[in-house]
């Protein structure tokens, strides 16, 4: 059972869809992935992609007025189709570290009351012991004044220290799977460095594993093993992180030459025009108003996922490493300079 | 760099010696914050300020004192030469289209009763001059600068995703054409396509409108691509601040370079860190190739 490489979590073909002006819309389409234990998978992607609904739909907390409509969640061999089947998960083995960590925090309690509450959700402890515990999280992750903090409501902390007590609720009762969204956005990069170096060390060590939802393709090459390139509700790429990175979709391309060209100084090039909204018409490839190499094949037919290398790509002309264009152009102070 | 070199004239904003303290609990158990402590910075017209450093150092208060949101303990703000420190709030309207803020979550700053229209065109309630269509224009002009076409304009921010939000929030910030714009972290909800749009954007009215940024991020990619100086906060202190290459380049203080080490990169992942990290090698080596 704990195999090291047995499948935690398995998504099949998930299809969301949320109630609009005009009816259902789309917003997930058959989404597959899958975590392993003791890996960390990566979720990255244009805003508005689906990442938030892709993890809401694993851990069955979708907005009113969205619902699955096809596909299974499979955690560690039980499927996932009832509230039920969460009701003894979220919190215990399932640990979620939300998008917008202040909104989700309880305004008329202290953050520190909360954390307190979920630690002894998940074993019995007294206050005092459990405090403790929740001051030793709070440290692990960075915090100064753990204390201090505790006492806090979350209109007296930072957005990094709203977030950090997130990721302590998240963490409080080590779950098998970690789930988060994008959870160190709000925090500096030492701090970052040294919540993800922690997370993926207990999640490798003791073979469980996250998800870990970034539009950072830095924090994506550092830590995780795998990732999946979410565009338009779908899971377009997914496989190791440096096959992804290399060739493959065009469009994981285009990402990652944009984060390439800021960090040598380099402008951009952004990729042109901007994500379908879900309820646009779409035919053949999502991608394919943007994607420079885009046929009349791409436009009339939806491309289905095939191996490519050790990924699977939903592409009719994956790009191969040595095809791919350099990226960006002089930097604005050479540009200057001149 | 670019713009900074034009004029000399005075500072769009100065800030001399700020301090601001919270105090946190009631009875004995309470506890002060020191989130300013003593900060002094100049921002020159049309030119970036960046403020980095650790969280929960004070970036956002100290931004939330230049905008004249919160009043300091002790110090003085000037905007274009102005001391704002003491007005009234009455007084301080009279500034507030000429100093704009994006703020670090989109959500927590976006009324969730308003649609997009009616946010972008509340920054626009000082102008008398314009009639309704005029007033529309203008906040469908922006908001396509930013990315959102016109079918977001009927929509609640509930109905957009982090990122869609933020670009709302920075629409309504720049309808204006302020003289100032404080910046909290405005690209960290932005996917990396999206941020090179904003980013692009912001450049662009920054050289033709002359604006000046106040810009607090984590990102120091972004920061080294945008900012013209840079100021490294920590603990409510600012322990370094100089021209944002040399900062980079050859930090002083340790922890800016600290800082300048510990950033995630997908051309070199760091080196020997962590045994078990997974691995970028390959990616940094084919990369550098194909640079
Ligand atoms: N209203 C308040 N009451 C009490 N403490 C506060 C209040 N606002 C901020 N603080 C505290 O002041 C310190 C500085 O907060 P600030 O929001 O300025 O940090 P920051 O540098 O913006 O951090 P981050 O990078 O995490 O956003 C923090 O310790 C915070 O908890
Ligand atoms: N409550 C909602 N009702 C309807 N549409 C929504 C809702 N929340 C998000 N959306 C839309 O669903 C799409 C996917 O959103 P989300 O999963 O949050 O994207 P992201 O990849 O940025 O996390 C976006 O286009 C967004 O505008
Ligand atoms: S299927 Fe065609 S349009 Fe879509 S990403 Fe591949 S090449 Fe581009
Ligand atoms: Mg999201
Ligand atoms: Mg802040």
């Amino acid at each position: 059972m704990m195999d090291s490489r047995s499948a935690l979590l398995e998504m099949r073909d998930v299809s969301v869809t949320v109630r609009g002006a005009g009816g259902e819309v789309p917003v997930l389409r058959e989404v597959a992935l899958e975590v392993r234990r003791g890996e960390l998978v990566g979720v990255v992607g244009e805003t508005g992609a689906g990442k938030s609904f892709t993890a809401r739909a694993v851990l069955g907390l979708l907005p009113h007025g969205a619902r699955r409509i096809s596909g299974s969640v499979v955690f560690d061999g039980t499927e996932l189709d009832t509230p039920r089947a969460y009701a003894n998960l979220r919190g215990t083995r399932m640990g979620f570290v939300p998008q917008n960590p202040r909104l989700s925090l309880d305004p008329v309690f202290t953050v520190g009351s909360q954390l307190v509450a979920v630690i002894r959700r998940g074993r019995r402890m007294s206050r005092t012991h459990a405090r403790k515990r929740g001051v030793a999280l709070l440290t692990g992750l960075g915090v100064h004044e753990p204390e201090r903090v505790m006492r806090s409501y979350a209109h007296q902390l930072s957005g990094g220290l709203c977030q950090r007590v997130c990721i302590a609720i998240a963490l409080a009762n080590d779950p098998e799977l970690v789930i988060a969204d994008e959870p160190t956005t709000g925090l500096d990069v030492t701090v970052q460095r040294q919540i993800l170096d922690l997370l993926r060390s207990q999640l490798v060590r003791d073979g469980r594993g996250g998800l870990l939802i970034t539009h950072d393709l830095g924090v994506i090459a550092t830590w995780c093993d795998r990732v999946a390139v979410m565009y338009a509700g779908r899971v377009v790429a997914i496989g190791p992180v440096a096959d992804v990175l290399r060739e493959g979709h065009p469009y994981a391309h285009g990402l990652k030459g944009i984060a390439v060209a800021l960090e040598q100084g380099v402008e951009p090039v952004a990729i042109p025009g901007t994500v379908p909204t879900p309820g646009d018409q779409i035919e053949g490839c999502a991608f394919a108003p943007r994607c420079a190499v885009a046929t009349d094949l791409c436009r009339a037919d939806d491309p289905a996922p095939r191996p490519y290398g050790d990924q699977l790509v939903r592409c009719h002309h994956p790009v191969a490493d040595a095809e791919l264009p350099a990226v960006g152009h002089p930097t604005r102070s050479e540009e200057v300079e001149v | 760099m670019s713009a900074g070199q034009t004029s000399r004239q005075s500072p769009v904003l100065e800030l001399h010696r700020l301090r601001k303290t919270f105090k946190v609990g009631r009875g004995p158990k309470a506890r002060k914050v020191r989130a300013v402590d003593d900060v002094s910075l100049t921002l020159d017209k049309g030119t970036t300020l960046a403020v980095v450093g650790e969280s929960g150092s004070g970036k956002t208060t100290l931004a939330r004192l230049a905008m004249s949101l919160l009043p300091p303990d002790d110090g003085d703000i000037l905007l274009n030469g102005r001391n704002l420190t003491g007005l009234s709030p009455r007084a301080l309207a009279r500034f507030r289209p000429s100093m704009q803020m994006v703020f670090q979550d989109p959500f927590d700053s976006l009324a969730p009763w308003h649609t997009a229209e009616q946010i972008v065109g509340s920054s626009l309630h000082l102008r008398r001059d314009l009639g309704p269509a005029e007033r529309r224009r203008l906040v469908v002009e922006v908001l396509e600068r930013v990315g959102l076409p016109q079918r977001f304009l009927s929509r609640y921010p509930h109905e957009l995703s982090g990122g869609q939000a933020q670009r709302v929030g920075i629409a309504r910030a720049i309808v204006t054409r302020p003289s100032l714009v404080v910046l909290d972290e405005p690209t960290s909800a932005l996917d990396m396509s999206v941020q090179a749009q904003i980013l692009a954007l912001l450049h662009e009215l920054q050289n033709e409108e002359q604006l000046s940024y106040l810009f607090i991020s984590h990102d120091l990619a972004v920061v080294r691509y945008l900012a013209d100086r840079t100021a490294v906060m920590r603990r409510g202190q600012m322990v370094e601040v100089g021209d944002t290459a040399k900062i980079f380049d050859r930090p002083e203080n340790d922890y800016t370079r600290e800082l300048v080490e510990a950033s995630p990169r997908v051309t070199a992942a760091p080196a020997g860190r962590q045994p078990d990290r997974a691995r970028a090698d390959g990616v940094s080596h084919r990369v550098r190739k194909a640079l």
